[in-house]
């Protein structure tokens, strides 16, 4: 259900403005609005004068200090214990972290960027071991000459003929005091060393750009070195980097130990204190008094009450506003259901949340999407295996919110798929009849059962469709909506009719009743067009189409079950072919496993889908404004998850 | 042989509905990729939009084994 929210002005003088907002900040129950954007006579927005905006400007500062810091120092487990700036006000926390902050802070950027520079060096250094290994050929013919300079370059082979040009320019520059020597070090690469006086260095490596040839660059600490000793160098670093990091690690773990949690709780109270000065813009004020606009959920009104005076006193006034249509527009929405339905409110905020005074479809769906999965997968095996792992997923993802509703939803889903595994007699596909199985209804295996499944899931989808219906009507009727009314009530009437007419047609119902089903019809057309006069005229039989098409829809349900079974029974058939045990099996996990995953994933699409389009289209109301209530990271914010 | 067309015909409702249904989801597909690349929030209303044109298919489905339920008459 969407919870009732009541509107809300505060009233104060401004000396209790920050009490007040703590108070508020701690609570965490209002939703705070921009006066500036209300339909009330109007009041000017609220300035920060200059010790605020001192006092924001710092806490800015501090925190995006706080954050750096925190985003290098390791997580580690520190216990519980916060920080002592936690029992401070705001300017002696300040004080107190500016002065931590002050301490530590040089000492852990130095740690971070060592640690950087290690972890550099770890994935460089193979990168020119590997370019000098491939150079080492070349170096034999080479002797170390006092003031010459020595440039390595790989080239790919089919422009290798660029040597003998660089060679010739190169003997221009020196007067012959030069020497390159080449190689072909794979059939793509040349490798090649050029040894030159250090005095024409620039001339040559302009040369080299001009030429585009790719030089072997190595880093200053290997610059003068030859080859050999270069790579030797490397060997050794590359054995002694591991151990550098793990003791710069062991270091900030040990920072991270001392300072962490209390700057984790540090950051959370400058984000309250920030929210807290960010939030006076959007409050009115007059020579004297601060006016506070917000929403909250009707029953925690009593308790922002007490909250109040029990902080404030009595000075402060607290006055419920009377709804209007333009108020109730804006209203803002929060969702509450009960444990086992909670999880579905994720399925609903992934479309859109309902607008405030409308239905909230959640029990519904949890009711209606695991019955329609479950009747899809409907496998004893594959039912216990979902839910073992959405058991697992649960559990391995419980930090996570959405991915554990999903879980278990999925979990739901599965239990399900259980119970109609007894109901088809299916394990694992066609393994049931096997095992001692026997359908509870109806085999979906069995081609005479087809009839049967159709009918059960178009009966199934009209009686969804029409409860959609029912709602749609009882929802239009209460907001005085008079054509959707209108239009919900031909589609009903429409529908029933239809209903009748086919069941006439199937024998099933007597003849004298085509009469009133075709009037029944005819009623439910012209409702329709008068709803959406004049092009309801020509709209209305192809709404009344449309209608039988959501019902139509739910066939997807027979035949996704299907087509999960007939894909067993071909894995389990082939796995019989193969003549031999262990490969059968094989064959036989490889296809179960597939249709698992397929079994796991397409009804979970159709069910929402049929959910979506065939039932929300009915009574739907989207585009609901999410509840935002103000209150810091460090307090008990008003929301479903801690109820 | 009759039994044979009427399987041909069960084929085609379901096998061209399916071909319809495949082009309809690629484009919606292609273009709601990059939307929810651009929206990440429009993830539930973009899998709406993929999953709609799969009503030709089922009911390609629902043609089919009608033809094959109550054309052929249980043979």
């Amino acid at each position: 259900m969407l919870l009732p929210m009541a509107k809300v002005h505060i009233i104060g003088h401004k000396a209790c403005l920050d009490q007040t907002l703590a108070t508020l900040s701690e609570l965490g129950v209002l939703q705070i609005e921009n006066v500036g954007e209300e339909r009330m006579p109007p009041l000017p927005a609220m300035a920060l004068d200059a010790d605020r905006l001192r006092q924001r400007e710092e806490a800015r500062f501090l925190l995006a200090r706080v954050e750096a810091l925190l985003s290098v120092l390791p997580a580690v487990d520190a216990g519980q214990a916060a920080s002592p700036v936690l029992a401070l006000d705001h300017d002696a926390i300040v004080a107190a972290l500016r002065a931590e902050l002050d301490t530590a802070e040089p000492e852990i950027q130095r740690l971070a960027r060592q640690y950087d520079d290690l972890l550099h060096e770890q994935q460089s250094l193979p990168r020119y071991q590997a370019q000098l290994t491939r150079l080492l050929p070349l170096t034999p013919e080479l002797t170390e000459l006092e003031g010459y300079e020595t440039v390595a370059m790989l080239l790919d082979r089919r422009y290798s003929d660029i040597l003998g040009s660089f060679e010739a320019a190169l003997a221009g520059l020196t007067q012959q005091q030069y020497v390159v020597v080449s190689t072909a070090l794979d059939g793509d690469t040349t490798g090649a060393l050029a040894v030159f006086p250090r005095a024409i260095s620039a001339e040559v490596h302009q040369l080299l750009g001009h030429e585009q040839v790719t030089q072997v660059r190595l880093p200053p600490e290997l610059s003068g070195m030859s080859f050999q000793r270069a790579l030797s160098y490397i060997e050794k670093r590359l054995a002694t980097v591991g151990g550098d990091q793990e003791s710069i690690r062991l270091e900030l773990q040990e920072a991270a130990r001392r300072w962490r949690s209390g700057w984790i709780n540090a950051a959370m109270l400058l984000r309250d204190k920030l929210a807290q000065l960010e939030v006076i813009n959007w409050l009115g004020e007059t020579e004297r008094t601060f006016l506070l606009v917000g929403w909250v959920p009707k029953r925690a009104l009593p308790a922002l009450r007490d909250a109040l005076r029990e902080a404030v006193g009595e000075s402060i006034i607290i006055e419920q506003v009377a709804l209007g249509d333009e108020e109730l527009k804006r209203a803002p929405v929060l969702m509450e259901n009960p444990a086992v339905t909670r999880p579905f409110e994720f399925l609903i905020r992934l479309l859109s949340l309902p607008k405030y005074g409308t239905i909230d479809p959640t029990s519904l769906m949890a009711l209606f999407m695991p019955l329609f999965f479950g009747m899809m997968l409907g496998d004893v095996a594959y039912g216990l295996l979902v839910v073992g792992l959405a058991l697992w997923a649960e559990r391995r993802f419980r930090h996570n919110a959405n991915l554990r509703d999903l879980s278990r939803i999925l979990g739901l889903g599965g239990a399900w798929a259980v119970l109609f595994g007894f109901i088809y007699g299916e394990f694992l596909g066609t393994l049931g009849p096997i095992l001692g199985l026997h359908p509870l209804w109806k085999s979906r295996e069995d081609p005479t059962a087809l009839p049967s499944l159709l009918v059960l899931t178009i009966v199934l989808g009209a009686c969804h469709v029409t409860l959609g219906l029912i709602l749609g009507i009882w929802q239009a009727r209460r907001q005085g909506h008079v054509h959707q009314l209108e239009e919900r009530a031909g589609m009903l009437v429409g529908l029933i009719a239809i209903c009748l007419l086919i069941a006439v047609a199937a024998r099933q119902l007597p003849r004298g009743l085509i009469t009133p089903a075709i009037a029944g019809l005819l009623v439910g057309v012209a409702l329709l067009a008068r709803a959406q006069w004049p092009s309801g005229l020509l709209m209305a039989p192809v709404e009344m189409l449309g209608v039988v098409g959501n019902v139509l829809s739910y066939l997807r349900i027979a035949a996704i079950g299907l087509s999960s079974v007939y894909l067993a029974r071909v894995g389990n058939e082939m796995a019989g072919l193969v003549g031999n045990v262990w490969l059968g099996v094989i064959i036989a996990a490889l296809f179960n496993a597939l249709n698992l995953a397929l079994g796991a994933f397409s009804p979970t699409i159709q069910a929402l889908r049929l959910h979506y389009v065939e039932f929300f289209s009915k009574f739907y109301e989207e585009g609901g404004r999410p509840f935002s209530p103000f209150g810091g990271s460090s307090t008990t914010r008003y929301s479903t998850s801690q109820r | 042989m009759e039994l044979g067309l009427l399987a041909i015909g069960a084929g085609l409702a379901i096998g061209l509905a399916a071909i319809g249904t495949g082009y309809a989801q690629g484009k919606i597909g292609a273009a709601g990729a990059g939307a929810i690349t651009e929206k990440p929030e429009l993830a539930g209303r973009i899998l709406l939009l993929v999953a709609i044109p799969e009503t030709m298919v089922i009911l390609g489905f629902a043609v089919a084994s009608m033809i094959l339920l109550i054309l052929s008459g249980g043979k």
